[in-house]
């Protein structure tokens, strides 16, 4: 064969090289790559594990804001029926001082008008007993005119009064 | 720095003798012509080496076995002494390996994204198999030809029959990928490619024999046998050697991801009986 080709020692390489082939991968190729998809598969179950933490940690922040929300609205709402109540209880207060105040102005126009009357019946009283007075005093004096006697009296009575 | 002084200075010195008693000793007398020498490179007419008296060899098989024994063992020690104690954190050999092994499987799955298990594997292989046959050539291992003479034992790859099993195996790989990926589509795609295995074949055996022509013709003559070889020898082989792993694995992870790759057709097919199930 040309430039010394031969075919048994072409066969003799395939055969070492196969041998090669197959001893560098048992006892190199395969151990080292299992070693490698080993450490790999370690820290990607790190990174799985980190990443499960970081999305529980986000869920849990995610509750704390929604759990912190619920609360602003619940203050919220708290404020604002404590401020409806505390309206409430002042609109009462006001309806009761004004009911109160109605009562005592009622009461004291009924007071002022007992008063007026119990004035007028006195003083018709009074007027009654000065004119009953007078008219016995005209009776006891014989010869006097009765009018201008009664208007003297009165007169006179006035003057009483006036003093 | 008076200790480095000294060094350097009984290192110049050494040196300056060596030269000095090489020259006066002078060369044997060549046994072979230069083009002898050439020829017996590329051919093995004469440089024959029995493999353990059963056959006579090319001296790259002995280098091939050497090579394949020597990976063997280290993957073996590697294996009983330092993979169980890898750790998460890892240390300088472990990270090492990682390297290496993570090296060809990125390449493999990057070039061929369906299925790339067994290429990582082979690549894995072939790539440590180039890398350290190559740089065996440094070392300058002695064998003794079937005739008696002293032969220093050159790289695997550059004995074309070794070569030309690195190549046609590659494209078995890759014309196995397709098969597995596409059944008889997956043949026509790799045979398609009918030139691969003889360019990758020639291009292995070129690289590698222009390395050893151009070593052989320097230590040829001993004027030339003083620094030089430190260029020619180390520097360019280590280039090659890194040069021909990367362009031998790179062509098969992209032929195999290219012939692997499943067809439209076949995926409608797929994607229809997926819908009709």
């Amino acid at each position: 064969m040309p430039l010394n080709i031969n075919l048994q020692q072409i066969l003799l390489h395939w055969m070492n090289l196969a041998i090669l082939t197959g001893g560098l991968y048992f006892l190199l190729y395969k151990p080292v790559k299992q070693f490698m998809d080993k450490r790999s598969a370690y820290y990607q179950e790190l990174e799985d594990r980190a990443a499960d933490g970081l999305a529980q940690a986000e869920r849990l922040k995610a509750e704390a804001q929604a759990k912190l929300e619920a609360a602003d609205d619940e203050i919220h709402d708290e404020r604002m029926r404590a401020q409806q109540a505390a309206s409430d209880a002042a609109q009462e207060q006001l309806a009761q001082a004004e009911e109160q105040a109605r009562r005592i102005v009622a009461k004291a126009q009924a007071e002022a008008e007992q008063s007026k009357e119990r004035a007028l019946r006195e003083s018709q009283r009074e007027m009654r007993e000065l004119a009953a007075k007078a008219a016995k005093k005209l009776a006891a004096k014989p010869g006097a005119d009765f009018f201008d006697q009664f208007l003297d009296l009165t007169e006179g009575g006035g003057a009483h009064e006036g003093r | 720095m008076k200790q480095h002084k000294r060094g350097l200075a009984v290192c110049l010195a050494a040196a300056v003798l060596l030269f000095i008693a090489a020259l006066l000793a002078g060369s044997p007398g060549p046994s072979e012509s230069v083009q002898e020498a050439m020829r017996d490179a590329v051919l093995h007419g004469t440089g024959q080496v029995s493999l353990l008296g059963l056959m006579t060899v090319n001296p790259g098989m002995i280098s091939a076995l050497l090579v394949t024994a020597f990976l063997l063992l280290c993957a073996a020690l590697v294996r009983i002494f330092a993979i169980p104690r890898f750790q998460y954190r890892p240390g300088r050999l472990q990270l090492l390996l990682e390297e290496l092994v993570g090296l060809f499987d990125n390449m493999a799955k990057s070039n061929s994204p369906h299925r790339s298990r067994f290429l990582g594997a082979y690549l894995f292989a072939a790539g440590s198999y180039i890398f350290v046959g190559t740089l065996s050539e440094l070392l300058g291992l002695q064998a003794v030809t079937v005739h008696g003479h002293p032969i220093t034992l050159p790289a695997p790859l550059s004995d074309v029959n070794a070569a030309i099993a690195m190549g046609t195996l590659s494209y078995l790989v890759i014309l196995s990928g397709g098969i597995a990926s596409n059944g008889l589509g997956g043949v026509g795609k790799t045979l398609k490619e009918f030139s691969l295995p003889i360019s990758m074949s020639f291009r292995l055996f070129g690289a590698l024999l222009s390395g050893l022509l151009v070593t052989e013709l320097v230590y040829y003559y001993v004027a030339l046998s003083f620094v030089l070889p430190v260029v020619v020898g180390v520097l360019f082989t280590l280039l090659h050697a890194l040069i021909q792993t990367y362009v031998l694995t790179m062509l098969t992870a992209l032929y195999y991801g290219e012939v692997s790759e499943p067809s439209p057709q076949k995926g409608k097919k797929k994607k229809l009986r997926a819908e009709n199930a």
